[in-house]
């Protein structure tokens, strides 16, 4: 009895094996890519039937190319992809906010070969120039966001604030009068929480001419002079109340964003698609303006310009099949309805650009990206140095902003 | 010691060593013939225990940038690079005041909580059930809610102390780094509780009735009887259940996770979260794996001191 029921396990067991085999042999003509995609609209579904959607269409009109699309959170797609690389199972397109690690990993294949020269040149150029790895264009800009001073009309009026602050002096002035005037009201919202610290602290610091990175130099330059200088002056702004208590802690959408929404906070850096995200999270019925940002005494004021991209990897040798796919989805009809799952970002091409450009919500972004500053997405430890000043940087206004500021560098400049 | 054959254990033991035995044969056989069904637990542990340890190791001693692709060995930079980490004894104190803590706190409170379950009342089934529930919930779910009672602006902490009057503005509870900490205490002493109060009142069910209605007739007082008898016998299980805990809580994630990601800065983080966040925000797989393979050091340590804690119950 016992024999045969081993018995009959080991031939269970040989078929299954046999089976397994012939399930993983690839039938010849057909290419599958792998394509790993970030949730803009973060809702876990809209994307995923865009690029659902894409896939099939696509694969009815290439029937020998069969697209799997794994659309990823913002917080885990990083961790994703690079997990999926040190398994060995590289993604052959990713969609996500970087590019300069893989690049220079030599993983990469340049723009040209992953669009037709069409589909190239229809790309913007000031986009194209953030996506080159030493001179080589890397990437394909997918969507752009430019960001701008956002601020609550009624609250300001309430105050009796009939002028936005010019510098940082009269900024200090209009917050202090909030702050006497206005009861339980935050006179600037700063998220300087994991979330975004990287994007937020970049636009303080450019209004006070600082930077992350020195190209003159090639070197970090997270504590330098202005950079300091710019933590000391949030910290004063904290120390007085003129913030929302500890920003450090204050990511930009459970934090700031929710607390202008709830008619908290009278200023806040907003991104491109901050009104959308008002009207559909609580903040409808908030009357706001915006206007450029805030700079300090003898500076220009910035924006912040943020790119995301599409990367394709060489690994698995897809290149003709990849080439199709993307010049697919830079099908004017087809990025039309990309951007309009990603929701309300600036268009990464001449042809979507010139429509984008009447349109009342996106006009005024696009207008400010020509005083764009961006991150320096082109150098390969981008990626690592982001987490460490996400992660850290909103320390330098809850302790010393030198020491804060000095670890960052050191850490930025030790990461590979 | 053929006499002994009953017993199960006798085929798996090393003192057989008789060779003229007749029964000698028929052991190795059934020594043999239970590998098939023994060959899938070893698999499991080897496929998914030491497989992955190794890997761990031999990552931490690599070169990986932040893509994920391999530069071959590079010796001990990366415990190099991880003691450079100016946070890093911060981090090493705090996991040990953290798992301290934790442990120390947990048992206090479960041991006078056991008591009362252990007690007859009415209603003694409803109220132990009841205590399963922020053990058996998921703790991020736990951690979730904790995060959201305790926020500073629209938390229900906050509520219900401004309609009492009890304060006058809201109270950032997760606002400073030491008061999130201790916050980060209560709620991991919060989910840890009804295990160990689980296990405890486990210990009290062996303890006879006998002993102490004995210990009674012989007018001991009720702190007497507990302090002498009923603790005494209770070490087993005590011992047994604090030191799952010490795993559990210097392993613990996803509390700390979940209510403050470890930050400020580094200021919340144990040496776990440490080795996430190095891992999948600064993007430095191979250090990660020096910080996981330091905490796999002192987890092997707590599981050789758990082994002694059982063998000393075996003794006893």
């Amino acid at each position: 009895m016992k024999r045969m029921k081993r018995g009959a396990a080991v031939s269970t067991a040989l078929a299954l094996a046999v089976t397994m085999a012939i399930g993983i042999t690839p039938s010849h003509a057909a290419t599958t890519l792998t394509m790993i995609a970030a949730d803009y609209p973060g809702d876990g579904h809209t994307q995923q039937d865009q690029w659902n959607d894409f896939a099939t269409r696509f694969h009815a009109a290439n029937p020998d190319v069969t697209v799997n699309v794994t659309v990823k959170s913002w917080n885990d797609i990083d961790q994703y992809v690079a997990t999926q690389i040190a398994s060995g199972q590289t993604p052959d397109v990713v969609n996500k906010g970087d590019y300069s690690a893989p690049a220079a990993a030599g993983l990469l294949y340049p723009a040209s070969k992953i669009v037709s020269p069409a589909t190239l040149a229809d790309i913007l150029p000031t986009f194209l120039n953030n996506s080159k790895y030493k001179g080589t264009i890397y990437a394909l800009p997918d969507l752009a966001s430019a960001r701008a001073l956002f601020y609550n009309k009624e609250l300001l009026a309430k105050a009796g604030i009939t002028k936005l602050p010019t510098t940082w002096l009269s900024l200090t002035t209009a917050l202090g009068i909030i702050h006497r005037k206005l009861k339980g009201v935050y006179g600037y919202a700063i998220p300087l929480g994991p979330e975004e610290a990287q994007a937020e602290f970049n636009i303080w610091a450019g209004s006070n001419g600082g930077s992350y990175y020195d190209y003159a130099t090639s070197k970090w330059v997270l504590n330098s002079a202005a950079n300091v200088a710019t933590a000391t002056y949030l910290k004063s702004l904290t120390t007085k109340g003129y913030t929302e208590p500890n920003p450090e802690k204050c990511d930009r959408t459970a934090c700031a964003q929710a607390l202008f929404a709830a008619g908290k906070a009278v200023f806040i850096n907003g991104s491109v698609f901050l009104g959308s995200w008002l009207s559909a999270n609580g903040g409808a019925k908030i009357k706001y303006g915006t206007g450029s940002f805030v700079a300090n005494t003898h500076h220009k004021p910035v924006t912040l310009g943020v790119q995301d991209y599409f990367t394709a990897y060489s690994k698995n040798g897809n290149q003709a099949a990849i080439q199709k796919w993307m010049d697919f989805i830079y099908m004017p009809d087809n990025y039309a309805k990309f951007l309009v799952a990603a929701g309300g970002f600036i268009p990464a091409t001449k042809s979507a650009g010139a429509k984008a450009a009447s349109d009342p919500a996106l006009a005024p972004f696009i207008k400010l990206l020509p005083n764009a500053v961006f991150y320096p997405g082109d150098i390969a430890a981008w990626n690592s140095v982001k987490g460490q000043i996400q992660q850290g940087i909103g320390q330098a206004v809850s302790k010393d902003p030198a020491t804060v500021l000095g670890q960052l560098q050191t850490a930025a400049a030790a990461a590979k | 010691m053929g006499v002994r054959s009953a017993s199960p254990h006798y085929y798996l033991s090393t003192r057989s060593k008789g060779s003229r035995n007749p029964l000698n044969t028929v052991r190795k056989r059934y020594r043999i013939g239970a590998l098939p069904w023994i060959t899938p637990a070893i698999a499991v542990i080897f496929i998914m225990v030491l497989y992955p340890a190794y890997e761990m190791v031999k990552t931490s001693f690599m070169s990986i940038d932040g893509t994920g692709t391999s530069h071959g060995f590079t010796g001990l930079s990366n415990y190099r690079t991880l003691f450079r980490n100016p946070d890093l004894t911060a981090v090493m104190e705090r996991t040990v005041i953290w798992t301290i803590t934790v442990v120390v706190a947990t048992v206090l409170i479960s041991l006078p909580v056991a008591q009362i379950l252990h007690a007859k009342f009415p209603g003694r089934r409803f109220v132990r059930y009841a205590l399963i529930v922020p053990w058996a919930a998921s703790v991020v779910m736990t951690s979730t809610s904790w995060l959201w009672i305790l926020n500073g602006y629209y938390g229900v902490l906050n509520r219900i102390l401004l309609s009492l009057g009890l304060i006058q503005d809201q109270i950032q509870f997760l606002g400073s780094p030491t008061q999130s900490f201790a916050w980060l205490i209560v709620v991991a002493v919060f989910v840890s509780v009804p295990f160990t109060t689980y296990v405890i009142l486990a210990g009290l069910t062996t303890i006879g009735e006998d002993i102490l209605e004995a210990s009674t007739v012989d007018g001991a007082s009720g702190w007497q009887r507990y302090k002498n008898i009923i603790f005494p016998l209770l070490r087993p299980a005590l011992l047994i259940g604090m030191v799952i805990n010490l795993i559990n809580v210097f392993n613990s994630f996803p509390i700390i996770w979940v209510m403050t990601t470890g930050g400020p800065g580094n200021s919340t983080d144990t040496t776990t979260t440490l080795a996430y966040k190095i891992s999948f925000r600064n993007a430095d797989i191979a250090q990660s794996a020096a910080m996981a393979t330091i905490n796999f050091g002192i987890i092997l340590l707590f599981i050789v001191l758990f082994l002694r804690v059982s063998r000393w119950r075996e003794d006893s």
